[in-house]
């Protein structure tokens, strides 16, 4: 599905130069649910957001489904994120002002779907993440673990091929932890691709594959045996 | 404590540099333009102080009645009959002194000048008292004794010493002067009236003009002059309204009743609101517009000193919040804010007074006016206007952050955009309200302006040179050679005569009837004298019958002969009730004015219905009549004008000079008072665009500040939505649906303030055309246009910079959330 060749990132901040990602090479299968494990600072958070085109790499090549997009500009991105990933964030990112429903609708909002289809898709996908009840409620309104059931509806909403999951269960007791990596392995198993930051090796064994970062290099990439 | 607010208001000034700056200019100029507005309001209302009797001296006026049609409500002046009957029937009236003010040729030896000279009964010494630096107050009381100033003795004699020195009127009258006054300071009526002549450089007793132009002494019914004063000393402890009514009953005595149709009845006004005269009696409050603009810059000002403030103290709801935990009260609190938007506030009224400093002596300049900041006066004002400034524009944001409990304000701090929404959305309206109102009114002064200068453009004036006060023996006996020596200039296509030129104010006119001895009929008909080339000088064409000639006798008005034909407009063809021009040809109507010989008038041409006076005036039923070649006239009703016209193309300036050549060579005595059409144009039309000018500087700050504000609150808004905007990327929106997003937040109350302003707008423009006669008839249409004007800016500077927020990266604004 996606191919990272030889991908780096620098920061550039007042003559210090940080390498976020340092030649990463990493191969992503459809299908696959890959969890991205490493110390803080790392490169983790990097490498997800340009997984995700919310960034560009300033070195090496990228490739989505067979398109190299490292020299693409941002609107260019745009289109190819639009029509191919969700993302769920640890700090849910939703909008304070819209409804539960209208957050998750915001996924579909800007891709020329129908209002009543919309309607449609976002009760079903609140249905299956269990938060129907409180269709109309703000953010604010709800706690943490309900506040994250409503990101991940907003990243599947769309039917994306590709979802990209940074620490979704940051800011999540474990029970609430637990319920997120539920959804997360629902979802791999009806075909979606995966890629997860996460900081907790349980959740990382959800993963089909681990990839270790250190200092914005893969060190080891372990295989979890299929139970 | 105080000086720990001070520390902490000054902090947040210096960490919040754009917004602090957007801040303090915007009530730098809305107290700019509001002290601006009030000095001069006060200045031309605060005339006149410096006489010892200021509080007992009245001026009377006149005021018209509904048929008058002169276009403005009334007069400055009264009737000269008038005095007498004041001075003998009314006790409490210690003095009263009419004034007539004329230019004459002014001469001391071989000093010629042309200088303006008020003829005055000698009361008026009485009634005013000059500083005198030779003779005294009973100057006046010798009946070829004149008053002149410092700065007349200077010019003509070159000293002040000159007590019994001799000047002559017109080559004509001789005085002598009687005593000698301190100039006059800038803010006296005198000087500085805009009616008049605005200068006061010499008095001379009634009797001179008398001896000069046979002014009628005992006063009569017939010429009324805006600009000619009568001034009044009442007895102490006597009031307006006792004057008033005391006036009222002189009038009743003795005006004339056929004439009451055209003057309704006499005004009283206290000397201090004379200097104002003019604009009062347009009937346009000029001089309210300018304190309410002012005025509401000031808020416009305010408005958006506490739209960003409220909106940027949102941003400081966490620290709020932590000072109220630690034990802050929220009187404290409230405290903190106000003394940081006084302190802004001050500092805006220091830049202010700094400019104004400045602008002061740039205004007399242009203006000759001699404003002054007095600050000993103005002080506690300027302090007080200060504090009260900042506690206005502070009030709302300070008691909205120190509502909230501590906890909500600690946990809101990330949502601050939400708090107020409404109040900043209202205060918007009412900005742009006011904005887009003036932004009207400026669109429509200007586009009747354009609409004033069109229609003057049916006399040729870029083509005529005018030569003025012809009416003396001297000139007038030379005129024919005048004319035929000027011909011989190259590039001069014709010159000739008349009683007045276009543009010029006159109210020349006669009372005449249709039917011989039916005064029912009777209506005020606007005579023009001309000679046989008015006419084709003035590309004026004719609609029937002929032109005046020289080779009728009757085309001309001679003495002891009761009939002579005339040319008219089509007004007067249908005030006379004919249905067109070819029917009232060689008609007869009769001329049925007091003291004028009852003639009977022949039409024998018809021209077209022209502005003659221009600007805002009506145009009236005009007469065109011609006096017998070689007659030596005087008066308003002589030949006094002379009209070159030069072909198109050719240098004025060169054609003048030759003018100037031939003239001196024919007539030594008189020096050639000339002028080109255009400047005459110029001189009253600078009344209208000034206006709009004024109009325009305010609109202009208004909408300015407006914008301002508005980019203040967009770029706030659109940072406090950063990471809304951000997750909207992130699912799939693009750039010109963010713009669109932000754009939509600020269009709503713009287009609130549409419709608040434009009935307004519609309303007040309606009000400042029907001051004039002939007005454009777009002002909806224009008023409109307005609207859309300042919807289409305010959306560009807000799309402007949702474009740039909405094109950023969308990682950078979710990462620091
Ligand atoms: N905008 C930026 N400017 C400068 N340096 C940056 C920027 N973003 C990230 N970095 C640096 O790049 C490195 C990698 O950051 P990244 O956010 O990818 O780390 P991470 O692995 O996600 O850490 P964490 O587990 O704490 O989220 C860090 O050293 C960080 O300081
Ligand atoms: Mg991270």
């Amino acid at each position: 599905m996606l191919k990272l060749q030889n991908l780096s990132k620098f920061y550039r901040t007042d003559e210090v130069e940080t390498v976020a990602l340092d030649q990463v090479n990493v191969d992503i299968a459809a299908g696959e649910f890959v969890a991205i494990m490493g110390p803080s600072g790392c490169g983790k958070s990097t490498l997800l957001n340009i997984i995700g085109m919310l960034d560009s790499p300033s070195a090496g090549h990228y490739l989505f489904k067979d398109e190299d997009v490292s020299d693409y500009n941002e609107s260019q991105l745009a289109e190819i994120r639009k029509r191919n990933i969700g993302f769920i964030f640890q700090s849910f990112n939703l909008i304070d002002e819209l409804s539960v429903a209208e957050n998750i609708e915001l996924a579909l909002l800007y891709h020329d779907i129908p209002a009543g289809e919309r309607r449609d898709r976002v009760a079903q996908v609140m249905n299956s993440v269990g938060i129907a009840h409180r269709a109309k409620h703000k953010p604010g309104q709800l706690s943490g673990g309900q506040q994250q059931r409503v990101a991940v509806a907003r990243a599947i909403v769309g039917n994306q091929s590709l979802i990209l999951a940074d620490e979704p269960t940051g800011n999540l007791d474990s029970a609430h932890g637990q319920e997120v990596m539920e959804m997360l392995q629902g979802l791999n198993d009806d075909g979606a691709t995966i890629v997860m930051v996460t900081h907790s090796p349980s959740h990382a064994d959800y993963a089909r594959r681990t990839i270790n970062l250190f200092d914005g290099q893969v060190v080891t990439e372990s295989l979890r045996a299929v139970v | 404590m105080f000086s720990n607010y001070l520390t902490i208001a000054w902090r947040q000034i210096v960490k919040n540099k754009l917004y602090a700056g957007i801040n303090v200019l915007g009530l730098v100029v809305g107290l700019l333009v509001f002290v601006f507005g009030v000095l001069l309001v006060n200045y031309e209302r605060g005339h006149d102080q410096q006489w010892s009797n200021a509080e007992r001296i009245y001026a009377a006026g006149t005021l018209f009645g509904p048929s008058a049609g002169v276009g403005f409500s009334q007069s400055s002046g009264i009737y000269s009959a008038f005095a007498p009957f004041i001075d003998a029937e009314i006790d409490g009236v210690e003095q009263i002194a009419r004034t007539v003010g004329g230019e004459f040729l002014i001469s001391h030896s071989d000093d010629h000048f042309y200088e303006f000279i008020r003829f005055a009964d000698p009361s008026l010494l009485q009634i005013f008292d000059f500083t005198y630096l030779a003779g005294d107050a009973r100057a006046l009381e010798d009946p070829s004794g004149v008053l002149i100033t410092r700065e007349i003795a200077e010019k003509f004699f070159g000293s002040i010493d000159v007590l019994g020195e001799v000047l002559t009127l017109d080559h004509d009258v001789s005085v002598h002067v009687a005593a000698v006054i301190e100039n006059l300071p800038a803010d006296v009526h005198f000087v500085s009236m805009i009616v008049g002549a605005q200068t006061f450089g010499i008095v001379a007793p009634l009797q001179a003009l008398n001896a000069a132009r046979d002014y009628d002494l005992a006063g009569n019914f017939n010429n009324l002059s805006s600009s000619d004063l009568t001034y009044m000393l009442v007895a102490p402890g006597k009031e307006q309204a006792w004057l008033q009514q005391s006036l009222d009953g002189v009038f009743e005595r003795h005006y004339p009743a056929e004439q009451r149709d055209f003057i309704a009845g006499l005004k009283v006004r206290p000397l201090g609101e004379t200097n104002t005269l003019l604009w009062d009696s347009t009937g346009l409050p000029v001089l309210d517009t300018i304190r309410l603009l002012a005025f509401l810059v000031l808020i416009v000002a305010i408005v958006n000193y506490t739209n960003l403030a409220t909106a940027q103290s949102l941003g400081r709801a966490r620290e709020i919040g932590l000072r109220k935990t630690m034990g802050a009260s929220r009187g404290q609190l409230v405290t903190q804010f106000l003394v940081e938007s006084v302190v802004i506030a001050a500092i805006a009224m220091l830049i202010a007074i700094a400019l104004l400093e400045v602008a002061i002596p740039i205004y007399n300049g242009i203006t000759g006016r001699a404003l002054e900041m007095n600050y000993a006066l103005t002080m506690p004002w300027l302090v007080l206007a200060t504090g009260a400034v900042g506690v206005v524009a502070g009030a709302y944001p300070a008691l909205l952050i120190t509502r909230a409990t501590p906890i909500d304000a600690l946990r809101d701090g990330g949502k601050r955009g939400a708090h107020g929404a409404r109040f900043r959305s209202a205060m918007l309206v009412l900005q742009f309200s006011i904005s887009i109102f003036m932004l009207a009114m400026v669109m429509v002064t200007y586009f009747q302006n354009k609409k004033i200068e069109q229609a003057s453009d049916i006399y040729p004036r870029s083509e005529i040179i005018t030569m003025k006060r012809l009416g003396v023996e001297s000139i007038q006996l030379r005129m024919a050679t005048l004319r035929n020596e000027l011909l011989n200039i190259p590039g001069v296509e014709a010159v000739t005569y008349s009683s007045m030129v276009p543009y010029l104010q006159s109210n020349s006119s006669f009372d005449v009837t249709p039917q011989a001895g039916d005064e029912s009929q009777s209506f005020l008909l606007k005579q023009l004298i001309v000679d046989e080339h008015f006419l084709s000088t003035y590309d004026t064409p004719l609609l029937a019958g002929r032109g005046l000639s020289r080779e009728i006798a009757s085309d001309s008005i001679r003495e002891g002969v009761l009939a002579a034909n005339v040319v008219i407009n089509e007004l007067a063809v249908a005030r006379l009730g004919y249905p067109s021009a070819e029917a009232a040809l060689n008609q007869v109507f009769y001329d049925i004015t007091k003291q004028r010989d009852s003639r009977a008038y022949t039409i024998v041409g018809v021209f077209p219905d022209q502005n003659f006076q221009g600007f805002h005036n009506e145009i009236k039923a005009t007469a065109l009549l011609m006096l017998p070649q070689g007659e030596v006239s005087s008066g308003p009703d002589a030949y006094s004008f002379g009209s070159i016209r030069v072909t198109a193309g050719t240098g004025m300036a060169d054609t003048l000079a030759q003018v100037e050549r031939v003239w001196d060579s024919l007539i030594e005595d008189y020096p050639l008072q000339s002028e080109f059409l255009d400047e005459t144009f110029g001189q009253t039309f600078v009344f209208y665009s000034a206006m709009t000018f004024v109009l325009g500087v305010f609109a202009f700050v208004a909408l300015s500040l407006s914008l301002v504000g508005l980019f203040g609150l967009a770029a706030f808004m659109a940072s406090s939505r950063t990471r809304e905007i951000g997750i909207r990327k992130v699912m799939g929106a693009n750039t010109g649906q963010i713009v669109r997003l932000l754009v939509w937040q600020f269009s709503r109350p713009v287009i609130w303030a549409l419709l608040f302003s434009l009935p307004l707008a519609y309303f007040a423009a309606n009000t400042y055309l029907s001051f004039f006669a002939d007005r454009i008839d777009a002002s909806a249409g224009i008023v409109a246009f307005s609207g859309l004007l300042g919807v289409f800016v305010s959306w560009s500077i807000v799309a402007m910079h949702a474009i740039k927020v909405a094109s950023a990266n969308p990682i950078q604004a979710l990462r620091y959330e």
